[in-house]
Parts: C-alpha cells; structure tokens; sequence
C-alpha cells in the first residue's frame, strides 16, 4: 500500500518537473533571442524584382541583372550608420564589377535633393535608384536602414544583413559564389 | 352555379395565398434589413480593418493603422493600391507576411511556439480541471466510519451489570 502512495507520488513529481521544464525551455528559447532581429522570409526565395528610376542614369531593373551577384542596399542620405558602410559598399563596387557584381543602392525614404547631395559628395560610384513609394523596400521587408541582401546569380537571396556591412566579410561572401557558382 | 364555385374555392384559398403573402413581405424585410444593416465597407474601411491587423514594422508596439510613421503610411497606401488592383484582404496580409513573416501581423497564427502560448492555459486548465473532478469523485467514495450509535455504547457485559446496577442504586436513592 505504502509502496502505491509512494510510485504515485513519484509520478507526480515527475509530471510537474516535466511541466516546468517544459515552460521553462519555452521562456529560454525566447530570452536568448533579439527580439529587435526579424529573420526574413526572404532569405532562400527569389529577390522581388524592381524597376526604379537612377538618380543619375537609366533606370535600373533587377531581373535583366540575372546571372550575376547583385548586392541590393538599402540607405538614406540622413542614416548615420550608411555613411559608415558606405567605404565598404564602394570597395566591393570597384573590386568586383568586372567579375559579374553589381552594387545597387536604393534610397529609402529620402528627398531626391538630399539623396543627389548625398551621393555627390561622398563619391558614391555604384548605381543607385529612388524607390519613392517605398514599394521595394516593403517587398524586401525592410525594417530600417541601413539593410543589404545579398542576390545570387540565379536571383535568390542569400543574405540579408542588418546594419553596416563590412567590405571583408562582404568580399568572402561574393569570392565564395564566385567559385561555387548558382546554386 | 360554376360562378358560386369559382367564389367558393377562392375564399377557401384566399388564408394560404395570404400567408404566402405574409412570408414573401418578412423574407423581403430581412433581405433589406441585412442589407441596409451591413452597408459595404468603403476602401477607406477597408484599409482601415487591413492596416489594423498589420504591426507597424518600424514601431514597437503600433498597428500599421495607428502609427504616423511614413512607412506606415506608405504600408496603408500599398494597401489601397492593391484593393483598388482587385486583391482581398487575404491576398494583401500574405503579400505583406511573404516579405516580413508571421511577425508583421498583430495576432501571429497559433502555430509552433505561438501556438503553445495559445493553447498551454488551455491545457493546464483542463488538467486542472480532471485532477480536481478526479480527486472530488475519489474524495465522494471513500466509505466514511459509522458514527458511534448512541443508545448501544459497546459496553461488555459485567460492564453493562454494573451501568445497570448504578442506576438501580441511584433510583431507590432518589427520594420519593
């Protein structure tokens, strides 16, 4: 009889061991996330094609840039943190146009006159476009600026990265599709 | 005589058309009611219901309906674009969730961890629930001991003679 009691009160405990720790995994699953970092859906699927007018040229559209890196980046002329990109965004341009990459910069939520001083005076050379309706960036699922997404040659996103990029990392990336190809 | 017939057989049909009548003018009414009662929602309504179960991608805790940030604005605006382009209310959420997931709606679906958050109460409830009944209905059989009846004290017998005998003493002590 005592042994019963005993086997019963075991399974007991173990119920609510096994329920508390089961919340608990829940609630540790969620503190050790950035709950400011969204993954995008993106990442894997075909980058949303666009047609946007060039601040200074023809206007540009992704799908005829099918079959090379595109690395699309998303800036204003008034983000503090696309200045500090900026360097990097311009030494991919220039280090990797004749191998089949092309840099585009998409202004977000900017005044065409700030955007063009903008570009004018830190020397920007790789193409950038005016998305003024925004419609680019919310079907990039863009959540602020400065964002990059990384486009390989068969036109799926590969990357996404939040914040300013940095020319290193950016350079093994593209050096590692560069070799491997569209996968 | 075919005349009074006619007549005859008229005002006996005359309650049945009445009542058929009578059903044709209430169906009427309910058709009109439910119609004047729901008017079609404007486009500015429309925007206004989508935009509210949108989250504000760029805000903390702001339906894209009642945040004046500008990509808010231009969100709701993409929005009337699309209602004009004949998409529905579903098409336009699973435009905008295709770009920026489950978390740009404001009642993620009850899926995955979401779901467990929706449905852990549920289930504590209801376990709650069945131990409490089960506990109940044990606690309800348990057989409960007799209480001691009153007039048959277990007494033994040389016990129950000498009860007796006090009480014969106690009686011719009694005065009177």
């Amino acid at each position: 009889m005592r042994r019963r009691i005993t086997s019963r009160r075991t399974r007991l405990l173990a119920g609510v061991v096994t329920a508390v720790a089961v919340i608990v995994a829940l609630l540790m699953s969620g503190l050790g996330r950035d709950p400011s970092v969204f993954a995008s859906p993106l990442v894997g699927r075909s980058a949303p094609n666009f047609t946007l007018p060039q601040l200074n040229g023809p206007p540009v559209t992704l799908a005829k840039l099918r079959g090379q890196i595109v690395v699309i980046n998303f800036w204003a002329s008034w983000c503090t943190e696309c200045q500090v990109e900026q360097a990097a965004l311009d030494q991919t341009w220039k280090q990797f146009q004749d191998s089949g990459v092309t840099v585009i910069g998409v202004n977000f939520q900017d005044t065409i006159d700030a955007a063009r001083s903008y570009v004018r005076t830190t020397a920007v050379t790789y193409p950038v476009v005016e998305d003024t309706s925004s419609r680019t960036a919310l079907a990039y699922g863009l959540r602020g600026v400065p964002e990059t997404f990384v486009v390989n040659q068969s036109g799926r996103i590969v990357n996404r990265v939040i914040g300013p990029v940095h020319a290193a990392a950016l350079a093994g990336e593209i050096n590692s599709m560069l070799r491997t190809g569209a996968q | 005589m075919n005349a009074a017939g006619t007549l005859r057989r008229a005002r006996a049909g005359l309650p049945g058309l009445l009542v058929l009548i009578a059903l044709a003018v209430a169906l009427a009414a309910l058709v009109i009611v439910a119609v004047s009662g729901h008017p079609p929602a404007s486009q500015a309504q429309q925007v206004q219901q989508i935009a509210a179960g949108l989250h504000c991608p760029i805000c903390k805790d702001l339906s894209v309906a009642d945040s004046p940030a500008p990509l808010a604005q231009q969100m709701r605006q993409e929005i009337a674009q699309k209602l004009r382009a004949g998409e529905s209310a579903g098409q336009i959420r699973a435009g905008f969730v295709a770009a920026y997931g489950d978390s740009v709606l404001m009642s993620p679906p009850r899926q995955g961890v979401a779901g467990a958050v929706y449905y852990l109460p549920l289930l504590v409830l209801a376990a709650g629930l069945i131990t409490a009944f089960t506990l109940l209905r044990r606690w309800l059989r348990t057989p409960q001991p007799d209480p001691p009846e009153a007039d048959s004290p277990r007494l033994s017998q040389a016990e129950r003679r000498a009860v007796a005998k006090a009480v014969a003493r106690l009686r011719e002590e009694e005065p009177g």
